[in-house]
């Protein structure tokens, strides 16, 4: 069995192609790129050698700051809201829609393939407060509140940011939790109710715990691309009023390419890279569940 | 099962013909590829140029030229256009200079192409003005966009004017008659008409904050009036801070017109549009625009005003050093071009659009160029021919705010306006923080 | 789901048997349910109706109506220039051009190495799995001036071919790392038993693996499908040819210098992609939905 399972020239012929483009695309070109973190300067200038004078420029760079503390808060809030949210529907799906909920995953997952341009456009006007209040303020009005200039404000641009995001991604995050709650075998939920488990208790005790491995990789999936979100906010707020949305990978595509300031630029994807792969090993270690070991 | 045993079959084929195509490919076009153009002589082999997605009038004009009467030169060097959305143009611009690859024409910023700018210190950049002396049609750059462009790129020509606007104040004349407004001269007769609109229940003044320059060229326009002609220059060139008292003064000027509020409530989220559209259906009174406000004004679809869109010099500011027919000038979205690409084919077709752009821009589109124009212009619309009149009595001319500002600054000023207008960042903070980004310049 | 034997994902040794599909409600209230579900759809599908009625408002309907009144007249000019001035057709078979190959790439390849990684036994494929895993964590953006420098030497940049070669390059780690969990949920002894019915190891991959993996393939495909066809960055990056454009790009195209947009072309133009996209999405929904429900994304 070892033998064919330990095929060394196999291994080569499956792996080696995946390795090779996996290699020439990603592992050469970061490192080439992250080598660029020591120097100054862009590719039509040339680069200086600078030694680590950008990473203590980073360290000191208030609008860094900034950048990082707002893509923390982001990926928290639209992380928290996509899993709670998804993990809703999801139960909605198994529990209460049974057999009939397929039209309604569907339709709720269809956003998901929205241009991103478009999405935002269609926020933007919804939540537009002059010269015309788009639907949203007409709701508020409706309702007696006040009207609210969404977009003037960092606090709701970052609210238009997230609900925009959400609207897009729950029902990709449903049925991504909804394949988790369904393998769930009925015996063991079956004998809960036995036990005279119900609702809430139900969910704590049994539902919760039996799906917790795909709620694991939902969250660290999650996690990782709110961290490195760029699309929507480029074409929703374009990281303002002033940099009240400007998220780290923003912060580093304009400072590469727009400031011309590559080796810089180099040095924010650095700390993009190890938010990411701290935050994941954060989620790995404090779930009891390894995910890399079964 | 045999219906997916049979799909996974194509699949490999798929896969297996994609592989196989790139084979070709990439042999094919290390091909191609191998002819690197070399300095001096007609490298190009067509007139190859990169602007943006949304400069649709130059590729439009250029495209009526290669018809007609540049027809020779494109039979021997074709017209190639090719475009890339702004907000990507720069990155595209710095990783084909980074391969010795920009086409014969491109738009790079203006941070690139000053003097002392990457792409000039890299010799990418060719001498506008000596070429134009070459080839005998110097005159026909007329003289406000060559000192405009001499103004910008600190005594050097590396682009070509292909537009000419010069920026003001339009204004609604039906609503300022109905209001008995004479045009305003001064700071406080505007803010007075202001006031006076607003009080009829008029919105006075109209700007975009989505397009945060629609804001922050009040500012300039303002310090042109208090400090006069070097305002922006001095600063630049490290003889003044934008965080001096008078430079803030002038950021607080406008923030006032704001808090009086003058201009609409919302104004961070209005967009380029619902603002030109504003002034354009009688909603607000005046709103600082640029003179490529023609196309719209000329255009009854958009223009539900009519007759009544005017346009009025910015006013000027009492005590001030700068004269009120000093109008904020430009030469359009910066166009340079390849030295290495240039030979005499290049130089034909430069010299053929230097000599019929002019006319046939006026013509077909009612716009200003900073060509020459030659020969006779059939009836322009009375708006036009004003300010035409305007731009030929004009001595001289004054810049914008942004316009010697590095490339960081420029963006902040922009992403910042609306900020600034509607008071959430303080004007004191305004302009301290574009002066950081022009202190930590690399 | 249809067919729990194949597509169980739970690593469990019990022999499967089709599980009743009956659930006990966790809320009783019907009426709470419907008002629920009803909400959702309106929160999802007002916006797409929104989106069709404004591709036939004029410009001057969008300037100086309210936002959410009816297009005055409904007719085709907005899409007529759409498809003109935005080159949409081009843009869509760019884009198709681009996705099917890319998808069929990472798909072949992450499979593969899934399989070598999680279900081949040798010394060091941890660490490369490890490796292949961060990858995840990138950000796009740094690979984009090291790639161009080599598409330009290699004289790539005037084709689709970069932007393949980079979905695929890019969208690799998330399909190895997700092909690995799916070959890992499925027990051990089925591999070993299909060897000593002395197949090979490429029969192995091919019958065995692939079909108990196949699910969790389309969940894949699923997730690359909507990542590729929506980037724009990259897209972005690579192209400068009108020709070249793809969809999302083909997109920017509705606004002039100054800012301005031309709202009607522009949502004429989104909604042709919406639908366009609605109409193959309800094609391949059948086969997706089962893919994505029954191959979980399990550790």
């Amino acid at each position: 069995m070892n033998s064919v399972l330990g095929n060394k020239k196999a291994i080569v012929v499956l792996l080696g192609p995946a390795l090779l483009v996996f290699v020439g695309v990603m592992v050469i070109p970061v490192v080439w790129s992250f080598a660029y973190s020591l120097y100054t300067g862009n590719v039509i200038r040339g680069f200086t050698f600078v030694g680590f004078d950008n990473f203590v420029r980073l360290f000191n760079d208030d609008e860094a700051h900034e950048a990082f503390f707002f893509t923390l808060k982001y990926s928290v809030v639209v992380t928290a809201a996509q899993i709670v949210l998804g993990y809703a529907l999801a139960l909605l799906y198994v529990f209460v829609l049974k057999k009939s909920s397929t039209f309604v995953r569907t339709m709720v997952f269809f956003p998901v393939v929205l241009p991103t341009v478009a999405v935002s456009l269609l926020f933007s006007r919804f939540f537009q407060f002059a010269p015309q209040e788009g639907p949203i303020n007409s709701l508020l009005k409706f309702l007696g509140a006040d009207t609210i200039d969404f977009m003037a404000t960092g606090p709701g641009s970052f609210l238009v940011l997230v609900l925009m995001d959400l609207w897009r991604s729950q029902g990709f995050y449903a049925v991504l939790l909804y394949a988790g709650l369904i393998d769930i075998p009925d015996e063991i939920l079956d004998s809960a109710r036995v036990d005279g488990a119900k609702g809430g208790k139900l969910l704590r005790h049994i539902i919760l715990p039996m799906s917790l491995p795909v709620l694991l990789s939902s969250v660290v999936f999650s996690f990782n691309s709110s961290l490195k979100v760029f699309d929507s906010v480029l074409a929703l707020t374009r990281g303002g009023p002033g940099n009240d949305t400007t998220p780290l990978n923003l912060f580093m595509y304009k400072t590469s390419f727009l400031y011309s300031d590559y080796g810089y630029g180099s040095t924010i994807a650095i700390l993009i890279t190890v938010l990411c792969l701290v935050v994941t090993l954060f989620i790995f270690r404090s779930s009891r569940r390894d995910l890399t070991k079964d | 099962m045999i219906k997916n045993v049979k799909r996974r079959r194509n699949l490999a084929l798929t896969v297996t013909a994609c592989l196989s195509v790139s084979v070709l490919a990439l042999s094919g076009c290390a091909q191609a590829s191998g002819s690197q153009p070399t300095a001096g002589g007609d490298t190009a082999t067509k007139l190859s140029i990169l602007v943006t997605t949304e400069n649709t009038q130059v590729p439009a004009e250029l495209k009526k030229l290669a018809d007609k009467q540049c027809s020779t030169q494109s039979q021997s060097l074709p017209l190639s256009i090719e475009q890339a959305p702004s907000a990507s143009i720069q990155e595209k611009i710095q990783l084909l200079a980074g391969q010795d690859a920009l086409p014969v024409m491109f738009a790079a910023g203006n941070s690139y192409i000053d003097k002392g700018g990457d792409l000039q210190k890299n010799g990418q950049i060719l001498d506008v003005e000596g070429t134009f002396k070459d080839l005998g049609i110097l005159d026909q750059i007329t003289p406000s966009a060559l000192s405009t462009l001499k103004k910008l790129y600190t005594d050097t020509v590396p682009s070509l004017p292909f537009q000419y606007n010069i920026e003001g104040i339009w204004y609604n004349k039906k609503i300022f008659d109905a209001n008995n407004i004479a045009v305003p001269t001064t700071w406080s007769e505007l803010t007075a008409a202001s006031e006076k609109l607003k009080k009829a229940g008029v919105t006075p003044i109209t700007a975009s904050g989505q397009t945060g320059w629609t804001i922050s060229r009040w500012i300039g326009a303002y310090l042109f009036r208090s400090l006069g002609q070097n305002a922006m220059l001095d600063v630049k060139e490290g003889r003044a801070k934008l965080t001096d008292a008078k430079y803030v003064e002038a950021a607080k000027a406008i923030q006032d017109l704001a808090k009086a509020g003058y201009f609409p409530e919302g104004v961070s989220g209005i967009d380029y549009d619902t603002a030109n559209n504003q002034f354009l259906s009688g909603q607000a009174a005046m709103m600082y625009m640029g003179s490529w406000l023609l196309a719209k004004v000329n255009d009854p679809a958009q223009n539900k005003i009519g007759d009544a869109a005017q346009f009025m010099p910015f006013p000027e500011v009492s005590g001030g050093k700068g004269k009120i027919d000093e109008y904020p000038a430009n030469a359009g979205s910066p166009t340079s071009v390849n030295p290495k690409m240039y030979g005499p084919k290049v130089g034909d077709w430069i010299k053929c659009i230097a000599t019929n752009y002019g006319a046939d821009s006026l013509q077909n589109s009612g716009t200003f160029s900073g060509f020459k124009v030659n020969g006779t212009v059939d009836a322009v619309p009375p708006i036009t021919a004003d300010i035409q009149k305007r731009i030929d009595a004009s001595t001289s001319s004054v810049l914008w705010f942004e316009a010697l500002f590095n490339a960081k600054a420029t963006q902040d000023a922009k992403d910042y306006a609306a900020a600034f207008l509607t008071g959430s960042t303080s004007a004191q903070d305004y302009m301290s923080l574009l002066q950081k980004d022009l202190d930590t310049a690399h | 789901m249809s067919n729990p034997t194949i597509t169980k994902t739970t690593p469990t040794l019990q022999p499967a048997v089709p599980r009743p599909r009956r659930r006990a409600p966790l809320v009783s209230s019907r009426s709470l349910t419907k008002v629920l579900v009803a909400a959702l759809l309106i929160v999802v599908l007002y916006p797409l109706g929104w989106i069709l009625a404004a591709s036939f408002k004029t410009q001057d309907e969008f300037l100086n109506q309210p936002l959410w009144t009816l297009p005055a007249a409904i007719g085709p000019d907005n899409y007529l220039s759409a498809l003109t001035q935005g080159n949409l057709a081009t843009n869509a078979v760019n884009s198709l051009l681009v996705t099917i190959p890319s998808l069929a790439l990472i798909l072949l390849l992450g499979a593969a190495a899934g399989f070598a990684l999680e279900v081949m036994v040798w010394r060091g494929r941890n660490p490369i799995l490890l490796l292949i895993v961060g990858g995840i964590m990138v950000p796009a953006q740094i690979i984009l001036l090291p790639l161009y420098t080599v598409y330009f030497k290699t004289g790539l940049t005037n084709s689709l071919w970069p932007l393949i070669i980079t979905y695929v390059g890019h969208g690799l780690p998330l399909c190895v790392f997700l092909m690995a969990t799916y070959f890992r949920s499925i027990p051990r002894e089925l591999f070993e038993a299909a060897t000593l019915d002395g197949g090979g190891i490429y029969r192995l991959f091919w019958s065995v693996g692939l079909p108990l993996v196949r699910n969790g393939i389309f969940t894949v495909a699923l997730l690359m499908f909507f990542s590729i066809w929506n980037d724009l960055l990259i897209a972005l990056t690579f192209n400068t040819k009108k020709e070249l454009a793809t969809v999302q790009v083909g997109l920017l195209n509705f606004s002039d210098e100054y800012g301005s947009l031309q709202y009607g072309p522009l949502f004429a133009a989104i909604s042709l992609t919406i639908f366009g996209t609605l109409a193959i999405y309800m094609f391949i929904n059948q086969r997706v939905m089962k893919g994505l429900t029954a191959g979980s994304v399990k550790g």
